[in-house]
């Protein structure tokens, strides 16, 4: 369990930044997941963690200790982290045993040593019945748990994970995932995991960081980063959303076809005339009757220009009576308008992240 | 003790049972290790190694055969026997010289012209070997200065296939060769691989000129590379005639059932003369010294013979059925025509027959 | 860092130095040295020549034409159809494969030599005709000959593309109405043609460079190819710079073809025959199967069945030309071989230990090169692949002249070592081994040595214990691909063969001087069942086909 500390790292090819000047610190114990699409610099940075890469600028530091820096970088041999890969990366040519125990022989332990401390870790990912077989014989599933306990065994300062479970089916994954955090808890080990899912992210993870263009956009735990994400890239990027922009004359905020009194907003406004706001489907209501209730901003009446049944909710695309701009809303399953009704709209200012 | 057959073995030995030559006489001749040879063979030992043999003054048997009589007289010696057309042989050591990696030992050609051009450049060793002397007259002294030495000799007549041609029908004089008759029937050599073609060419240049082959290249002749090969075509049927015919080759040929004859010309008989040289920085010399020995010897000229050659000692008589060069016309150009004109041939043979 | 600095200087020895010691040689007076245009001049004067230039060039197009005759239908019918009999087939055109060229031209002068040639003496029995149909020492002769040894190639080019070809590509023709001949030329052969194109130009680049069966083949027929005409020049007086100087057309028209190749297997064509193949179905081709059969029959014949029954009943035959009687039987051509003449046991040994060490060297050297290509562990690592397959390019012959001019000579001397040729032939196949090492490469994660790393092992740790063993297979099969032509490797080691280092190819085309057909098919017949042996085991060990993988 180590601390990790990431000072200004970038990575330039040529004249392309892959990774753009970072900061990062995870404390010891602490899980943290780089998110971000394909092309973001998230898998250059873990890359760049485990030595495989050096950084063309920055510091990576472990307890201190300098590993990387432009001048040199300590081998990945000689960092004591281990990782995970996409490909699983087990070894065909050994036996799930082998595999596991590889890590343990570098490290010079006596045999009975190495077999007792296999056979635990084969134990807690529910692989000891299938010690002696080849990673062909295995399913996907249990060739990522091999790769699993294989970077677990050794206990390695940092552990880091390239998206490990892109290459599983959709049920398995969603159980990888909940083990990986339950491996996580277990033994507390300092985890930087790279995904592009952000559902793994918010599952694993203590706190996410969203990449774009190699640049860190905003670090912070799946709660707040999916409620308070502060830009328009990250708000887009952790679920859906709808991006309205306004007028704010200090009094009210004007949209498209309805308005919002400042009032409401407690505060979180700047003084700039411009603004946007990112607001989820799920955090506005919609209705058939003009609410009798009204809550602090008014109703805003709606035409329903088309509707999805999805089993879980419906999907909804509106638009303000008096706008053009369309919004998503998503609302209970039992809330059935037809297309090209009238309804109403209400917002709920708490729920809107102002994001510039 | 086996005479070395490729066709038939057993044939092979009985051929020297035929001509009486018994054990014990082979016997005596080993026996006849003078002095000086036994001192040759001492020193030779210390050399160790296997002797190399470059040679194109036989076909593969017959140079084998040597090979391994030297082995059998002077046991804990080897030679490995090269056995190429004249032209490769002498590509070969001319690379080696220009690399400066002489892995050459004794160089036998049959083009007396690569002997005068190595003497010059000083690629030979100097060494008079005591049998030299011993040789016929007309095989001696050709290099005084003790360069190289002739170590055998052979003719080139006209041969036939028996079983396509008949004997009143065959070509007894060179010029018979241009008959249409035999069009797309010649099987010749090649000047520039076969040191044998080369003399005999320039030797038929200098009686006919080279129109003779201008018009002989109208009777689409098949051009082999070995002047030996023509003795194969025979064999196979491929041609009727062997423009180029090595006696001894097709001789022995003969004599194991082909049906094959040689027509000795009534213009004359090519004869060649075969020199061998020890290359100078070689890695036996000694051993190259006692080889040099051993292909002037008696012993060496009986394999000749027995093989349908020419004998160079008057100790050895011809194979029953070979006749020898002095009991025929024969003709021959001299070692300064050959040394300039053997290249000049090549050449015009080149843009004769195109190849 | 050291070791990679090595590999480098090893292929700067190998490849780059022996080129460019070629090239600058073609531009020096023999003795001084001093620039000089002269060399050409003398190389490219002679009308002669510049014929035999023509001539190669008219041989590589007929090899190629016709090669593509034999091997596109082969090809199409062993992927496509329900031809019988077709792994006998495949394995026939395998046979095709190992059987070197200049003893094919060996087997079809005993069946088409004028007068003699067995198929001629049953033309003539049959007919009565005075004189026979077939004339092998002729240029179409020639062409017959290479053509048959070098069809394989087009095969293997075209079969592994056409087994790319989803049935889904010709049933979307179907159902628009179209037949199986129309749907066959108008569809699937359109969609492979850069392979068959590929295979083409391989197939003029082999017939231009081929030493053995124009030696053969095109002395006695009267005519001078490329090859043959470079051997001249190394006759007395030995003209290393006119040599070098004649070759450069033979280089520039290789790396042409090269480029073109490229270029063409580089266009759309290909890229959407590659990728996953989709399911596939077998033509059905009715009463008009055995017309395919037929046809391959008779490719087989002309590339095996014929030249190896002749080769074998002259192996055997005390004289060829006597024919198949008991009494013409003999084991004495073996005999002679193997007891009475010296050269040939240890011509045989150093021919199978050569083309052994080669295949190991050459199979190091590129897997060390593809290593660090792929990991870029060296800035400009494209340039080494690059160098790796630049031999390609280069006639054996050629190859030979540059190593000769290079290392023959004081102060490295290697004439007439068995370094020379070991190091000759390691540079001539290295493409092979490389292209091999670089698939088995590529086929491997990256991420399984990073495992290794990442967990506490160096990279050598990493190379020995997990990528080494993962590549055994690919490796094996690298080492028999070099390993085959090694053990037949004519025009390359023609000129740098001492007498201690002669090979059996080299063997053969001395012995073939004199015509000696019986010794010569004897050898022919020994190097031929040792290669089948050794590339029955090596497939037995890594499974079975990996021949037809070449090349791809």
């Amino acid at each position: 369990m180590s601390r990790l500390t990431l000072t200004g790292i970038s990575k330039r090819y040529a004249d392309f930044a892959a990774v753009d000047n970072i900061d990062l610190e995870l404390q010891s114990g602490e899980f943290v997941s780089l998110l971000g699409p394909s092309g973001c610099g998230k898998t250059t940075t873990l890359r760049m963690i485990a030595g495989f890469v050096d950084p063309t600028s920055g510091t990576i530091e472990v307890d201190g200790e300098l590993l990387s820096s432009p001048k040199g970088s300590i081998p990945p041999d000689r960092r004591q982290m281990s990782m995970i890969f996409q490909s699983y990366a087990v070894w065909p040519n050994m036996t799930v045993e082998q595999n596991v125990a590889f890590g343990l022989e570098l490290r010079k332990l006596g045999k009975s040593e190495i077999k007792r401390r296999v056979g635990e870790m084969l134990e807690i990912v529910h692989m000891s019945h299938l010690a002696d077989r080849y990673p062909s014989e295995l399913s996907g599933g249990q060739q990522q748990r091999v790769s699993l306990a294989r970077a677990i065994v050794i206990r390695p300062s940092i552990l880091l994970l390239d998206e490990p479970l892109s290459n599983l089916d959709a049920a398995l994954r969603e159980e990888m995932r909940f083990e990986i955090r339950r491996l996580h808890d277990e033994f507390h080990i300092t985890t930087v995991y790279v995904t592009h899912d952000q559902a793994e992210a918010m599952v694993t993870s203590d706190r996410i960081a969203v990449m774009n263009h190699g640049r860190i956009e905003q670090i912070d735990d799946p709660r707040t980063l999916y409620d308070r994400p502060k830009t328009r890239f990250v708000a887009g990027f952790i679920g859906r959303t709808n991006f309205i922009e306004g007028d704010n004359d200090g009094h009210r905020i004007s949209f498209d076809g309805f308005a919002l009194p400042c009032a409401a907003f407690d505060g979180i406004l700047s003084s700039q005339r411009k603004t946007v706001f990112s607001v989820r489907p799920h955090s506005m209501w919609l209705s058939e009757t003009q609410p009798t209730t009204p809550g602090i901003c008014p109703p805003v009446e709606v035409l329903v220009l088309e509707r999805a049944f999805l089993g879980e909710h419906w999907d909804y695309v509106v638009k303000p009576r008096a706008g053009a701009t369309t919004l998503r809303v998503a609302t209970s399953p039992v809330n059935d308008i037809a297309v090209g009704a009238s309804a109403w709209l209400q917002l709920e200012p708490h729920q809107m992240a102002l994001i510039g | 003790m086996y005479s070395l057959r490729r066709r038939d073995f057993i044939l092979g030995s009985s051929t020297l049972l035929m001509l009486g030559i018994s054990q014990t006489a082979i016997g005596q001749l080993a026996a006849e290790i003078t002095p000086h040879e036994k001192d040759l063979y001492e020193s030779a030992k210390k050399e160790g190694g296997e002797l190399t043999w470059y040679t194109a003054q036989s076909d593969d048997i017959t140079a084998q055969a040597l090979g391994r009589s030297f082995e059998s007289l002077y046991p804990s010696l080897k030679v490995n026997v090269l056995r190429t057309t004249a032209q490769v042989a002498y590509q070969r050591v001319t690379q080696e010289i220009k690399a400066s990696a002489i892995q050459c030992d004794v160089f036998s050609s049959t083009d007396i012209g690569h002997s005068v051009a190595l003497k010059a450049r000083g690629a030979f060793e100097k060494f008079v070997p005591d049998n030299a002397s011993k040789v016929l007259d007309i095989y001696k002294g050709y290099d005084p200065d003790g360069y190289y030495f002739v170590t055998s000799a052979g003719l080139i007549g006209i041969g036939y296939n028996t079983a396509k041609v008949k004997e009143p029908d065959a070509p007894n004089n060179w010029t018979n060769l241009l008959d249409p008759k035999w069009n797309n029937n010649i099987a010749l050599g090649h000047p520039g691989f076969s040191g044998y073609v080369g003399t005999w060419a320039l030797t038929l240049r200098n009686q006919y000129g080279w129109e003779f082959f201008e018009k002989l290249a109208k009777n689409n002749p098949r051009v082999g590379r070995s002047i030996n090969d023509t003795v194969t075509m025979l064999n196979a049927g491929e041609s009727s005639i062997a423009g180029s015919g090595p006696a001894g080759t097709l001789l022995q040929s003969a004599q194991k059932g082909n049906p094959l004859a040689l027509s000795y010309p009534a213009d004359g008989t090519v004869l060649i003369i075969a020199p061998s040289s020890i290359m100078k920085g070689c890695k036996h010399p000694a051993t190259a010294r006692l080889f040099m020995e051993f292909l002037l010897s008696a012993r060496a000229s009986q394999i000749w013979a027995n093989h349908f050659n020419e004998s160079i000692r008057p100790e050895v008589s011809p194979h029953e059925g070979a006749i020898s060069a002095k009991d025929i016309k024969v003709i021959r150009p001299t070692v300064e025509q050959i040394t300039r004109g053997v290249p000049e041939v090549i050449k015009q043979w080149r843009e004769t027959f195109g190849v | 860092m050291l070791v990679w600095l090595i590999l480098i200087g090893l292929l700067v020895f190998l490849v780059l130095n022996p080129i460019l010691r070629l090239i600058v040689s073609s531009l020096q007076q023999a003795d001084t040295g001093r620039f000089t245009l002269e060399n050409y001049r003398a190389a490219y004067g002679n009308i002669r020549h510049l014929q035999a230039l023509l001539n190669s060039l008219e041989l590589g197009v007929g090899v190629a034409l016709l090669a593509s005759c034999f091997a596109v239908p082969l090809a199409w019918a062993i992927s496509r159809t329900d031809m019988p009999g077709k792994p006998f087939i495949r394995l026939m055109v395998f046979a095709a494969f190992v059987t070197p060229p200049y003893l094919g031209a060996i087997g079809w002068i005993l069946l088409a030599g004028p007068n003699s040639g067995w198929l001629n003496k049953a033309w003539l029995a049959l007919t009565g005709a005075d004189h026979g149909i077939f004339n092998i020492y002729s240029m179409a002769g020639l062409i017959l000959v290479v053509a048959v040894t070098s069809f394989p190639y087009t095969f293997v080019f075209t079969s592994s593309a056409l087994d790319l070809v989803s049935s889904e590509m010709e049933d979307a023709a179907n159902i628009l109405g179209s037949r199986t001949l129309r749907t066959t030329l108008r569809v699937t052969l359109p969609l492979v043609t850069p392979a068959i194109i590929g295979g083409i130009i391989i197939s003029f680049l082999e017939a231009i460079a081929l030493f053995g069966a124009p030696a053969l083949i095109a002395l006695p027929a009267r005519f001078n190819v490329v090859s043959t005409q470079l051997w001249q020049f190394f006759e007395y007086p030995v003209r290393i710079e006119e040599a070098a100087a004649y070759s450069i057309p033979l280089l520039a028209i290789t790396v042409l073809m090269f480029w073109l190749q490229r270029r063409i297997l580089g266009r759309r064509g290909y890229a959407s025959v590659s990728g996953k193949g989709g399911e596939r179905r077998m033509i059905a081709l009715g009463p008009w199967r055995w017309v395919m059969f037929g046809y391959a029959l008779l490719v087989c014949a002309l590339s095996v069945f014929l030249p190896m029954i002749v080769l074998l009943q002259a192996a055997f035959a005390k004289a060829w030309g006597r024919g198949f009687s008991l009494d013409n039987l003999t084991l004495h051509n073996f005999y002679y071989l193997l007891v009475e003449q010296t050269q040939a046991k240890q011509t045989i040994l150093n021919t199978f230990v050569y083309a052994g060490v080669t295949a190991v060297a050459a199979v190091s050297l590129s897997l060390a090169i593809a290593y660090v290509v792929s990991r870029k562990l060296v800035p400009w690592s494209n340039v080494l692949g690059f160098l790796c397959i630049a031999p390609f390019v280069i006639p054996g012959i050629v190859l030979a002249i540059g190593f000769y001019a290079a290392y023959a000579s004081p102060p490295l001397a290697l004439y007439g070592t068995a370094t020379i040729l070991i190091l000759g032939f390691t540079t001539r196949f290295l493409p092979i081994a490389y292209t091999s090492s670089a698939a088995g490469l590529r086929s491997i994660n990256p991420e399984m040595e990073e495992a290794v790393r990442i967990l506490g092992g160096s990279r050598f740790l990493a190379i020995r214990r997990v990528l080494i063993p993962l590549l055994k297979k690919s490796l094996a099969g690298a080492w028999i691909l070099v390993f085959i032509p090694a053990t037949r490797e004519l025009s390359s080691a023609i000129f740098l063969v001492g007498p201690n280092t002669r090979v059996i190819s080299v063997m053969l085309f001395d012995l073939s001087e004199e015509g000696n057909f019986e010794v010569l098919a004897a050898l022919g017949v020994i190097l031929l069942i040792a290669t089948i042996v050794i590339a029955a085991i090596g497939s037995k060990l890594i499974g079975r086909d990996f021949m037809l993988r070449r090349n791809t």
